[in-house]
Parts: structure tokens; C-alpha cells; sequence
């Protein structure tokens, strides 16, 4: 957080007074006072007379539903850490990649659902299922980067952003022409209906389903990227580009890859999405797409773990916070604000630490 | 020589002009002298009868000349999201000005001898749309009167104060917002044939704590003031009969996630939610909702969610989680002789399925405005029209006891037409849209009036 | 064909083929298939038809650097060149609808909503697979021929004939319009647009087709001489320029008069997006912080001049007082509202101002959200009426004009405004506070160790944008009386956003221009309105792709983006040749920088 205005050398020159460094005394306050705000908030949440406060049970389900949710938000927020990694560009429009695969399996979840294929072979269907998520949003990732983003390679970076917020709403309202604007249910097997209990605990199955893929998941890209050629040369180009170049590496494939892995990321998570809210539409990429950017920023931009991190935290913060630290101060209809809140926590830790919790500091260089 | 092109081109292009002007001219000619005798003509009827008299009408008289149609115009929304509403309404209108021979055969009727043509605005189910659509119908001085808007939000403040200011009715099939017609927002030419929300929030209310038995109730509502407006008038009612509001959550109407609003809600256990969204939120919230909230707990919603893509989108019923959604009584419509006989499947025949209930609402609307013309346009004798504005806004207003397809319509001096209002409630799939599972008959129905209701 | 790259030539055609697909998927033909434009033959959906083989034809028979010399093909090798293309398009095109025949069109419906049997029948012109067909493939020869004719034809022909073209669809588009204006101010619109189609008469496209074909050969004519004298007198001569800038404010005083309450209305809704842009131009354009969620400085300008001039609260038992709220008259509710907006400009502005460029965008759009959020929401609606909104905001009546109700007087309102923005503007690019923000957007670290007090020229940057921003805000207020939750969105931004950039980064005069495609057309053509989102988004990635400069670039920032043009230029030969291949489609690539450069 070091800036160059208040280095020792110019105070020196200049009187006492400027020597204190204002912003970051500023900051702080803002930082304590937030804080304040948001302890205030839990402890009265908390000592509310016995009637009006949360069970342990409904805290129970808070959590639940909001590690679930994260970790969707997780695989989404993979393909936003892996672009920004290799290429510095917000891919704006991935949040689009995940809508378009949704689509894609809805029409043979629905074609299914009444052929009675869906609840008689419900593990190979949801197999298939993920297959054309996947295999749609990875095309429509690839395609992205050909015609929006590679003829910007080498333009300012503010460039390629616009281009990718041009690119968000062509996918959109693409899709809307393309599937119609009214949403349709996504068909789920009945074998996925009904709870688990595990540890004890009683769990919705696709809760338990969600948990399990993005782990596989997160772990597989993982073992990918640290272990593979293709992995290596991903490091490699996002480290320094040209240097990687010079050594061989084809950037553009590299490139292409990166796009691609975002889209079969986004494909499983659209699935997820899918059956744990039973409805597609077109417009369902836009806010799991800002959350999905905010959990890889609040994780640390650029690092696999962060952007995994990131989600599950922004899941819970998203379920808990405005019950925890709204509900104190008595605001009406709390979980309205929660999309503020988000974005009060994104900007917040932006602020505070641009590198993201598991990142660095670098980030905050020009 | 570049001169002598130049000048060639002038010429040609001169030359074109005044063809133009020539044939332009023509028809001119004969509009004016059209237009020339119906103002003699309007004279010529104030001088012997005294009928019309324009200058005392702040806002003037549209002349109708003998063999030019009269001039209806509609502000519905027929773009976008809500394009099912104000295409449906539209259907309405040109039903009724197909039946103004007596019959449905497609081909248009007329009014005093005269053809009627609509020409169609949207409203955009906005303020900016209602703005944009209001002005450009407000420039044309031969429009008669307006069917709209769509949605509220389109008329508050927006459309009713712009038509109004030039005295151009502004007469809505499916306004259902509170606001309209309240005694500080009521603007002098604004009426609706379309149910006042107070009633079908006071008759869910009653439902719930008369025949359901159940006494607390949480609502949901999202971004939309339609659902905003509904939630409050059941809460009002629903505590005003003894009942308890647990909780009142808002979401945004483009969230997908409601487990912790529903978990929120479900920590005061209520017995009922009360959601009078619109899709998708009100088929997320069925779903999230029934999972969420345990077994035995009642949801209902409105006319927003009767449309076929809640049928979609949520498919089979849940067990355990009984869904019930109010809207207009279709089935109560004249006791249905008409309705069912004729007009649907006359309906039915030229644009397919209802895609809303309002469309009768909207035919109900058109007819209203028609009687009003018969009722204060004045005929010279050799066909043409004059028709006050003032004159003829007071017409609409005066409707009395006119048994319309929607029910018996009286107007009230604030605009309010459907006072004797006929809500059903119905159970899901049991719905009175395509989709839904004949037959259609709802699970309560009750009448009220604007004086039963808070 | 000598010259001829016949491989370039088959991948643009089918590339024509797969955008008619792409169009007729979306909807667009089914949506305008009967919308006349002129008689009743010629229909939006049909010049759709003949569009993606006209253009492509028109891209494919450009110049092309062979062996380091600039050919372009003959009149013949157009004509060929181009009727190949859309032959090859047409072909495209024409195997997917019979395929959509053979597969069956209900299966098809259950994926893609917009193909039907009245589609499939729109474009096989009533004739059915395969008769259809080949209609279908001919016109698309045609397009392909007027494609080749429009590129390679003697300028003297082809520039007069693309202008009357373009001017007839325009009026044809203009048909809900023009009628009424003509109407209003007591003209008979008969002969031009007819009653029954609602389009153009054959008589009338014919006028329209004369007078915009005349109007341009008579520009071009007087042009060497006549132009180039307006031109350098405009620029050079001080008396002139006051002479230029009297008849503009004479033409701009007149406009409402002769064009009537439709248009100006629309105009009205131009000039609060032209001030819009302007704020988001000094943020963007001027010190280079791209701001995505400026629809926050709209919201606030709105909200705070309501609740500064005695707006109510919409309740369902009518209306209710906001819980803080004054009854200031509008003129001095709008200094306070400008002030605060300052403020809070700063407000936003201070803790982001370290951010990268790209952070800072994604931080600008979360507060903008954030703004979005708390306008519709429970928690503010004692104080800005929720999703119920206010009503009753000031009318603003002034001098006996009443803009709210009268579209006219409010045109009035919105040109002083915008004058008064562009003044602004136009001095503060001109003044050290200009020059100080355009050092910091080219290096930041450069311009901080030149003594250049980067916090404090973003804040300036931050706080002036907002300021501009909420008269935008102000103005909306004012002409719709109205505010609801809805009119806030993201999509503001975005607009606002596309407006600063089709018109060129940092050029008022781009801002102006920008605001008349992106709000004024849409507000003409309100049937696009579905279509709106989607236009606006191809017209970013266009822009951005094929002239990032804008419209009406901005001097100094043009050559800053020519200079990375070289750098992208370098990548593209190395790579794939996309940029040659998008670069295309417009007459002459990137061109309007140099000339501008030259001054």
C-alpha cells in the first residue's frame, strides 16, 4: 500500500504537516469504522430476546445453503482467475459461457424428462448432461476469444474490457432471440431429490452432489495446471508472455486452452446452477458472473486456490451476512441488500488488499 | 460544364418535386375540402342544435369527417418481457372493434357510420416507454381516446398527466396499481376497466383467514411496484381480520438464489407466503420455497404468475406444498354465456390462446369508450363527427350498470371502472392458462367492491 | 479474375451465410417481415434478406496491398466478385432453410423460438423448398452484385446511390415518426407514406431516393471549393467561427418548431444522454478512469432533485412525504444537487483512487450496482419510495415554458444544460486542469514525477463527471415528473459508456453524435426496442474492434491510439490477419486519422 507521495525523500522537503500520510489514516478509520458497523450488527443480532433469534438450526441451514452456493460461484470464478492470469482482461462475458451451456443440457434434460430417461438412468443422463454443458461453453469460450478478444491482444487493457461488456450483452441477447425471454424449468432425476445424512447431518442431495464435483473439480485443475506440459506452459505464459514465447511456447494455444478450460469450468458449473435451481434463462449468467469475478478478486486474482476460496466465502457471505449483520440493526428485508453487500465487500477488499487474500500486493502497481 | 450538370440535376430534382407536390397536392386538395365541410359542418350543428359547443371545452372537439375513421389509439406493452400482456389487451380491442356489427367474423364494425382504426403505441412496461409513447400520441390531434397502458408504472405521473393535459382519455385494461386511482394521484381523464389491487389483496386475505384458517403470513415480493403494491393491500387486510405478518422480505428481480431469504422467512414459521411476483421469481420462489419451507405451508401468488411459463418452469405440482395464485375470475364473466360461447373462440380462432385475462378487460374497455361516442359525438347530418373531450371523458365516467364481459361496470369520479370486482383463487395446475389443466374452475371466488376494502 | 483471392472470396461468402442465419435464429426477420418499407414488396425483413450478402460482397471486393501495391478490382471484377459471394451466401443460407424444411420446423421450434412455418415461408418468398430457394439464392446475388457496385463503381455513381439507398430505408424506418410530425404542423403525409402499408409510397421513396441522392452530388460538386472554404474559414477565422456558432445556435433554436413534439421529445431524451456523456467523457475520456457504474451520479442527480423540489412518495393509499425533503424552486435545486454530486463523486473517488484501470472499472460498476440495489429497495423507501417511486418532481417552469409537459419548452431546458456542459468541457480540455489529465492517462507514473498531482486530478476528474452526470440525472427528472427503481440499471452505464465511445473517447463532438445513433435512432425507431441491448453490444465490440477511435476521434487521443494500432497491426501480420480481414468492412479501414492528424 505504499505510495510514492509520501516517501520519506519528498517529506523531508516538505512541512510536518504533509509528512502524515493521509489517505492511509484515512482508510484506516474507514476500515475500523466498518468493522464497528459489522460487529455492532452481529452481537445485536445475536442478544435478540430468545423468540426473534435464529435457531441453531436455521444458522445450520444459513451455512449449508451458502458453502453450496459458493462453490458454484467457485468453478465460475476458476475461469475469470485463469483468463485474468494468463491474459490481465476481466473476461466479461463468461458469465454468458455458463448461460449458453445451462441452455444447451436444459433442452435434452427437458426432451428426457418427459421420456422418463432422466429418472431411469439418472447417472448416466446427468453424465451426458455435463458433457454438452461442457462441450457448449467451451466452444462458445473459444469462440469469444477468436472474434472478440484475439484482434485486441495488444491494445490498452481497458480495450479488450469494453469490448468484453459489448461481447456480455450480444451473448445475451443473443440467447434471448435465439431460446425466447421467458425462463423454463430444468428437469432434475428424482434420484438427485431428497436429503443424505451425512456425519449426522442432513443434506439436500444435489447440495451434497455440488460439493463433491467442484472439490474433483478445483483439485483436477490443480493437478492440471501444476503437473502437465500444457499446465506448465499455462504458468509459463502467465509469468511473462514474451519471455514464454521466446522459449518456445505457443502463446496463442496457450491462450486457447485457457479460454477452453474457463468454458468446461463454467459448462459443470451450469449444471449445478441448473439443478439446484431448476430454471434457465437468460439473463442467469449475470449475476453469478459479477459474484464469480468478486470471489476471484476477494480470493487473490490469478491463484486457483484463492478463486475457490474466494466463492465459498462470498457464498457464505452472501447467505449469512445480511442475517447477521442486518438483521441487528433491524433493516427491513434484509437479504434484498445482499448484492450491495457483495459489492460493499468487493470494494472493501479491494481497497484494503487489491492482491486478494491469497494473493499478492503486486496487483496494485500500475 | 460541372455547372451544366449541376444545373440538370436542379432541374430533375425540381422536376421530381413537382410531381410530388402535384400528387400531394391532389389529395390535399380533397382532405381539405373533406376537412373544410366538417368544420362547416360543425358550425353549421352548434348554429341549429347547439349540441357541441368547442370553445367552452378547455381541451376542444376531434372532428371525425364524414367517411375518415375515427382515430382510437392503444399504449400497451408489445415489446419485450411483458409483451404478452399488451399484445393480449391489443387482441381485446380489435375483438371489439370487430364486434361492433354484432358478430366476430373478422371483419371490423363501425361506430355512427364510421370505420375505427387503432393505432398502436408501447408503453415498454416502463416510465421512459409510457413517456415516449404518451407524446407521440399526444401530437396527433385526431386521436379519440387511448386503451392503456400495460403497466402501472408506465401511467403514474407519467402517461396519465401527459394525455391528460390534452384531454385525451387515457383508459387502462390492465392498471392494477392502488396509486392510480387515489385521491392525490388521480389525474382527471385516467379510468380502468382493470380490478383495483386493494380488492384482490382484501379477497386473498380473506381467503386466507376465512376459508384456509390460517392466521400468520409472511410476503415476498420482488423489485416490481405490481408486487410491492399487492403485498402491502394483503398485508393491510390480512392484519386488519386478525391475522399476523411474520416477516416482509423484498428480493431483486433478477435473483435466482432465494434459499436465505427463504430460510429467513422460515425461522418465524408462517403458514402462509404470500408472493405476488412476477416470473421467474414467482416460479423460484415456488420451488426454492416449498424446499425450504416445511411441509404444510401454503404459497400463493397472483395474476402475475398465471402465465405459461410459470407451467414450465416449475412443471408437476409439489407434494406437501399446495400453490395457489389469484386473478380476475374468468369464469364468473357474465356467468359466462358470452364469454364462453363467442368471444373466446372467436378470440381463440384469430390469435390462438389468451397469453393473459386482461384482453377481456381491455374488449370491455374499447366497448365502454365506443358508447361513449354513440353517447356525445354530434352528426352534422352528412356524417361528420364532432366529438368534445370533456364531453366525452364524462361519458366514461358516467358508465353505469354496464354488464360487461369482466362483470358489471360503474366508474367511480376517480377512474376506477371495475367496482364490482370478481376474484377467483385458483389451485396450481389448476390454471386458467394455455398449459393449464381443464378445467379452470377456481377453488374460491368472491365479489367485492372498492367500498368493502381497505 | 485475375488477383482475385478465390479461397477469401468462398470464406466471406459463407461467412455471409452463417450472419443470415444468425439473423433469421434471433428473430429479426420474423419480428420485421412485414414492416413495408417502401411500397408494399419492399420490407425490412427483405432488405434483411439481401443485407449479409451486400455487405459481404461489398468487404470482399476491397482494396488489396498485392506485392506492396494497392489494387482495386474494376467495375467488371466487382460485379463478378460480388455476385460470387452472394451467390455463395445465398447457397449457405438456402441449405439451412432447406434443412430446417427437411428436419422438420416444429422440432426446430423446440430449441430455436424464432424458426416457424410463416418463416420458413417469409424466405422461400411463398414459393416452399425448393422453388424458393432459389428466389432466395438470386436475391442474394443481387445483394452481392449491389455490394461489388457499391465498392467498385466510379465514385460519382455509386456515392449518390448509396446515400438515397440509405436515406430511403431510413425514412421507411422513420414511418411512425415523419407521418406524425407532418400531421402535427398541418401537412398532408399521404402521397409519401401510405395508410394502408404504413411505409414509404413508390412515388414518395422515389422523392426521398431524388432529394438525398441530389443533396449529396450537390455537396460533392460544390465540395473542393465551397467545403474547403466553410472548412478552413470555420477553423481559422475567428469572425467566421462566431458566424458558424450564431447560425447553429439560430438552426438549434428553430428545431423544436419545425419538428414538433415527437422528435423533440426524443431529442430531449439525446440531450440528457449527451450530458451524460459529457460527465463520463471528462472521467474516461479526459483522465482515462473507466467508470462502469456512472448510472449512480444519474440516480443520485434524479433522487436528490425529486426530493430537493417537493416530490412525493408513491404509497398504494396515494402519497406519502419523503422522510427528508424540500420545496426548492428547480433552478436552485439543481446548483445544491450539482454540489452534492461533486461530493459524492469524491466520496467514491478517494478510496479507489490507487486502483488499476481495470480494477477500478470492476469497483465503479459494484458501486453503481450498489446504487441500483438501495434505489428499489424496503430499507430507503421512506426516503425515495422503493419500488413504488416518486412522482410530482418540479416542473420546472421558467420564463412561461413548461418542459415538463411540453417537449418543446424541455428541449429548450436541455440545450441550455448541454451548452452549458460543453462549455465546460471544451474549456476545461483547453486549460492546464486538460492537459494535467491527459499526461496522467498516457503515464500515470510519468506525470506524478513531473510534479502532476495525480490524487488530485482524479478527484477533480471524479467530482466534475459527477457534477455532469447528476444534471443528467436532474433533467431526467424533470421531464418525466416520475422516477421509478426501473429507470436505474446497469444498462444506464453501459449506454452512457457507448455513447463516450462511438462517438470517440474524449471528443465533444463525438459525445453529440454518439447520443443521436445510440438514444436518438432507438428512440425513432422504438420497434427495435427488443433489439436495443443487442445493437448496443455489437456496436462496443465493433467500435472497439474496427475503430477504436470513435466516430469522431478526439485529436490527440487518436494518435495515442494509432501509435498502439501499429503495435496491434505488427501482432496481426504475425498472427491470423484479422484485423485486415474486419478492418474491411468499413470504406477504407481506420481512415478519418490521418486528415485529422494533419491540423
Amino acid at each position: 500500500m505504499a505510495t510514492r507521495t509520501d516517501g520519506p525523500a519528498r517529506g523531508a522537503q516538505l512541512g510536518r504537516f504533509e509528512r502524515v500520510p493521509w489517505r492511509r489514516v484515512i482508510l484506516l478509520l474507514l476500515a475500523i469504522l466498518i468493522a464497528a458497523v459489522a460487529v455492532i450488527g452481529a452481537y445485536k443480532t445475536l442478544t435478540l430476546p430468545a423468540d426473534e433469534r435464529y435457531t441453531a438450526s436455521t444458522w445450520k441451514d444459513f451455512i449449508v445453503l451458502g458453502i453450496a452456493q459458493g462453490a458454484i460461484i467457485a468453478l465460475i470464478a476458476l475461469g475469470y482467475t485463469l483468463v485474468y492470469g494468463i491474459l490481465r482482461m476481466i473476461n466479461f462475458a463468461h458469465g454468458e459461457v455458463f448461460m449458453f451451456g445451462a441452455f444447451a443440457a436444459y433442452f435434452f434434460s427437458s426432451a428426457w424428462e418427459e421420456s422418463g430417461f432422466l429418472d431411469s438412468n439418472p447417472w448416466l443422463s446427468m453424465a451426458i448432461l455435463f458433457a454438452i454443458a461442457m462441450l457448449v461453453s467451451m466452444t462458445v469460450a473459444i469462440l469469444l476469444e477468436r472474434i472478440a478478444y484475439r484482434p485486441l491482444r495488444n491494445a490498452p487493457r481497458l480495450v479488450p474490457l469494453i469490448t468484453a461488456i459489448g461481447a456480455s450483452l450480444v451473448l445475451q441477447n443473443t440467447a434471448r432471440g435465439f431460446f425466447g425471454a421467458q425462463s423454463r424449468g430444468f428437469g432434475v432425476p428424482a434420484a438427485l431429490e431428497g436429503t443424505w445424512t451425512i456425519f449426522g447431518l442432513e443434506l439436500d442431495r444435489i447440495q451434497v452432489l455440488v460439493i463433491i464435483t467442484v472439490v474433483l473439480a478445483v483439485a483436477g485443475l490443480s493437478l492440471f495446471v501444476a503437473r502437465t506440459k500444457t499446465g506448465k506452459s499455462m504458468r509459463a505464459v502467465a509469468a511473462d508472455t514474451e519471455i514464454a514465447s521466446l522459449m518456445g511456447i505457443r502463446v496463442d494455444r496457450v491462450i486457447v486452452t485457457t479460454f477452453a478450460i474457463g468454458g468446461l469450468l463454467a459448462g459443470i458449473a451450469a449444471i449445478l446452477f441448473s439443478i439446484t435451481f431448476e430454471s434457465v434463462n437468460f439473463t442467469m449468467g449475470v449475476r453469478p458472473g459479477i459474484a464469480a469475478f468478486t470471489a476471484a478478486v476477494l480470493g487473490g486474482i490469478g491463484s486457483i486456490s484463492g478463486a475457490a476460496l474466494g466463492g465459498v466465502l462470498l457464498g457464505l457471505l452472501q447467505s449469512l451476512g445480511p442475517a447477521l449483520i442486518l438483521t441487528g440493526y433491524e433493516i427491513p428485508s434484509a437479504f434484498q441488500l445482499k448484492d450491495a453487500f457483495t459489492f460493499l465487500v468487493l470494494v472493501l477488499v479491494l481497497i484494503f488488499r487489491p492482491g486478494g487474500l491469497l494473493g499478492s500486493d503486486e496487483a496494485e502497481k500500475v | 460544364m460541372r455547372k451544366r450538370k449541376v444545373f440538370a440535376l436542379l432541374a430533375m430534382v425540381a422536376a421530381l418535386s413537382l410531381v410530388a407536390a402535384a400528387c400531394g397536392g391532389d389529395e390535399e386538395g380533397g382532405e381539405t375540402a373533406a376537412t373544410g365541410g366538417g368544420e362547416t359542418a360543425a358550425t353549421g350543428a352548434t348554429a341549429t342544435g347547439g349540441a357541441v359547443d368547442c370553445e367552452a371545452d378547455p381541451f376542444g372537439c376531434v372532428e371525425v369527417p364524414a367517411g375518415q375513421p375515427i382515430q382510437l389509439a392503444s399504449l400497451l406493452s408489445i415489446s419485450g418481457d411483458t409483451a404478452f400482456l399488451g399484445t393480449d389487451s391489443n387482441h381485446g380491442v380489435e375483438l371489439a372493434i370487430d364486434y361492433l356489427d354484432g358478430t366476430f367474423d373478422a371483419t371490423p364494425g363501425q361506430v355512427l357510420g364510421h370505420d375505427v382504426t387503432l393505432q398502436q403505441e408501447d408503453d415498454g412496461c416502463s416510465a421512459e416507454g409510457g413517456q415516449a409513447g404518451a407524446t407521440a400520441l399526444a401530437a396527433n390531434p385526431d386521436i379519440v381516446a387511448v386503451i392503456g397502458t400495460s403497466c402501472s408504472s408506465s401511467a403514474l405521473g407519467v402517461a396519465d398527466t401527459i394525455l391528460g393535459d390534452k384531454g385525451i382519455l387515457l383508459f387502462s385494461p390492465s392498471n392494477t396499481n392502488p396509486g392510480l386511482t387515489s385521491e392525490e394521484a388521480h389525474q382527471p381523464f385516467y379510468g380502468r376497466t382493470a380490478h383495483n389491487d386493494k380488492i384482490q389483496g382484501a379477497i386473498v386475505a380473506e381467503y386466507v383467514l376465512n376459508e384456509l384458517g390460517l392466521t400468520t403470513a409472511a410476503t415476498i415480493n420482488d423489485e416490481s411496484p405490481y408486487a410491492d403494491g399487492l403485498a402491502a393491500a394483503f398485508r393491510v387486510n390480512f392484519e386488519a381480520g386478525g391475522g399476523t405478518i411474520t416477516s416482509i422480505e423484498q428480493v431483486s428481480s433478477s435473483d435466482t438464489d432465494l434459499g436465505p431469504v427463504f430460510t429467513n422467512i422460515a425461522a418465524d414459521e408462517p403458514q402462509v407466503v404470500y408472493g405476488p411476483n412476477f416470473n421467474p421469481v414467482c416460479g423460484l420462489s415456488y420451488t426454492q420455497g416449498s424446499d425450504i419451507m416445511p411441509e404444510g405451508t401454503v404459497q400463493i401468488g397472483s395474476d402475475g404468475c398465471l402465465e405459461s411459463s410459470f407451467l414450465d418452469s416449475v412443471g408437476d405440482p409439489i407434494g406437501g406444498h399446495d400453490y395457489y395464485a389469484s386473478s380476475p375470475d374468468v369464469t364468473a364473466f357474465q356467468d359466462g354465456a358470452f364469454f364462453n360461447d363467442e368471444y373466446l373462440p372467436a378470440y381463440t380462432e384469430q390469435y390462438g390462446e389468451p397469453t393473459s385475462v386482461f384482453n377481456a378487460h381491455a374488449f370491455d374497455a374499447a366497448n365502454v369508450v365506443f358508447d361513449a361516442i354513440e353517447a356525445v359525438a354530434v352528426d352534422d347530418g352528412s356524417g361528420n363527427l364532432t366529438i368534445s373531450r370533456t364531453a366525452l371523458k364524462d361519458a366514461v365516467f358516467a358508465t353505469s350498470g354496464y354488464e360487461g364481459l369482466t362483470g358489471t361496470i360503474t366508474c367511480t369520479p376517480l377512474g376506477d371502472c371495475a367496482t364490482d370486482v370478481t376474484i377467483g383463487i385458483f389451485k396450481y395446475n389448476n390454471w386458467p392458462v394455455e398449459g393449464g389443466v381443464d378445467p379452470t374452475d377456481p377453488v374460491y371466488s368472491a365479489t367485492k367492491t372498492l367500498a368493502d376494502v381497505l | 479474375m485475375d488477383g482475385v483471392p478465390t479461397g477469401s472470396v468462398i470464406r466471406s461468402g459463407v461467412i455471409g451465410g452463417l450472419v443470415a442465419i444468425y439473423i433469421a435464429l434471433v428473430g429479426l426477420y420474423t419480428k420485421f417481415a412485414d414492416l413495408a418499407l417502401v411500397g408494399e414488396q419492399v420490407t425490412l425483413g427483405r432488405v434483411l434478406i439481401v443485407a449479409p450478402a451486400l455487405i459481404t460482397a461489398y468487404a470482399v471486393t476491397r482494396p488489396r496491398v498485392v506485392a506492396g501495391e494497392r489494387r482495386a478490382a474494376t467495375l467488371r471484377q466487382g460485379l463478378a466478385i460480388g455476385a460470387l459471394a452472394g451467390l455463395i451466401t445465398g447457397a449457405v443460407f438456402g441449405a439451412a432453410v432447406a434443412f430446417a424444411e427437411w428436419f422438420g420446423v416444429e422440432r426446430i421450434r423446440e430449441v430455436f423460438v424464432a424458426v416457424t412455418e410463416p418463416l420458413i415461408d417469409f424466405l422461400t418468398f411463398g414459393m416452399g423448398v425448393p422453388a424458393g430457394l432459389l428466389v432466395l439464392a438470386g436475391w442474394c446475388v443481387v445483394g452481392g452484385l449491389v455490394g461489388g457496385f457499391a465498392r467498385t463503381a466510379p465514385l460519382a455513381l455509386r456515392r449518390p446511390a448509396s446515400v438515397g439507398i440509405v436515406a430511403v430505408i431510413l425514412f421507411g424506418l422513420l414511418q411512425r415518426i415523419v407521418p406524425i410530425v407532418f400531421v402535427e404542423l398541418g401537412y398532408e403525409a399521404d402521397w409519401l407514406y401510405s395508410p394502408i402499408t404504413k411505409g414509404l409510397t413508390w412515388l414518395g421513396g422515389l422523392f426521398v431516393f431524388a432529394l438525398a441522392a441530389g443533396a449529396d452530388i450537390l455537396w460533392r460538386r460544390s465540395g473542393d471549393g465551397t467545403r474547403d472554404r466553410i472548412r478552413t474559414g470555420v477553423y481559422e477565422r475567428p469572425a467566421a467561427r462566431i458566424g458558424f456558432l450564431v447560425v447553429l445556435l439560430a438552426v438549434l433554436a428553430v428545431l423544436p418548431l419545425l419538428l414538433g413534439t415527437v422528435i423533440s421529445e426524443v431529442l430531449g431524451q439525446v440531450m440528457i444522454y449527451v450530458l451524460l456523456g459529457l460527465g463520463l467523457n471528462i472521467v474516461v475520456g479526459y483522465a482515462g478512469l473507466l467508470d462502469l457504474g456512472y448510472v449512480a451520479f444519474f440516480a443520485f442527480g434524479a433522487y436528490a432533485t425529486g426530493l430537493l423540489t417537493g416530490a412525493m412518495l408513491n404509497t398504494t393509499t396515494g402519497a406519502a412525504e419523503p422522510a427528508i425533503s424540500a420545496d426548492l424552486n428547480f433552478y436552485a435545486a439543481v446548483w445544491i444537487v450539482m454540489l452534492l454530486a461533486a461530493g459524492v463523486g469524491l466520496l467514491i473517488g478517494a478510496p479507489v483512487l490507487r486502483l488499476r484501470g481495470d480494477y477500478l472499472a470492476i469497483v465503479t460498476l459494484g458501486l453503481g450496482e450498489i446504487v441500483s440495489v438501495i434505489t428499489a429497495s424496503k430499507w430507503a423507501q421512506p426516503l425515495i419510495g422503493g419500488p413504488q417511486g416518486m412522482r410530482g418532481v418540479s416542473k420546472a417552469e421558467i420564463f412561461g415554458l413548461n418542459p415538463q409537459d411540453h417537449p418543446q419548452d424541455f428541449y429548450y431546458l436541455a440545450l441550455a444544460f448541454v451548452l452549458f456542459a460543453l462549455f465546460v468541457s471544451w474549456r476545461l480540455a483547453a486549460s492546464r486542469v486538460g492537459r494535467a489529465w491527459t499526461a496522467m492517462r498516457e503515464d500515470e507514473q510519468v506525470a506524478d514525477a513531473m510534479g502532476v498531482s495525480t490524487i488530485k486530478y482524479k478527484l477533480l476528474a471524479f467530482a466534475m463527471g459527477g457534477a455532469i452526470g447528476s444534471l443528467g440525472g436532474a433533467l431526467f427528472a424533470v421531464s418525466l415528473g416520475s422516477l421509478t427503481p426501473a429507470s436505474f440499471e446497469f444498462l444506464v452505464s453501459i449506454t452512457a459508456l457507448a455513447v463516450v465511445i462511438l462517438g470517440g473517447l474524449g471528443s465533444l463532438p463525438g459525445v453529440v453524435v454518439g447520443a443521436l445513433v445510440l438514444i436518438g435512432l432507438p428512440g425513432l425507431l422504438r420497434e427495435f426496442e427488443e433489439y436495443r441491448q443487442l445493437i448496443y453490444g455489437g456496436a462496443l465490440v465493433a467500435i472497439m474492434i474496427l475503430r477504436p477511435q470513435g466516430l469522431i476521434p478526439n485529436v490527440r487521443r487518436s494518435r495515442e491510439l494509432k501509435e498502439e494500432e501499429v503495435t496491434q497491426d505488427a501482432w496481426a501480420r504475425d498472427g491470423t490477419g484479422e484485423i485486415e480481414a474486419v478492418a474491411a468492412v468499413l470504406p477504407g479501414g481506420a481512415l478519418g486519422v490521418e486528415e485529422e492528424d494533419l491540423e
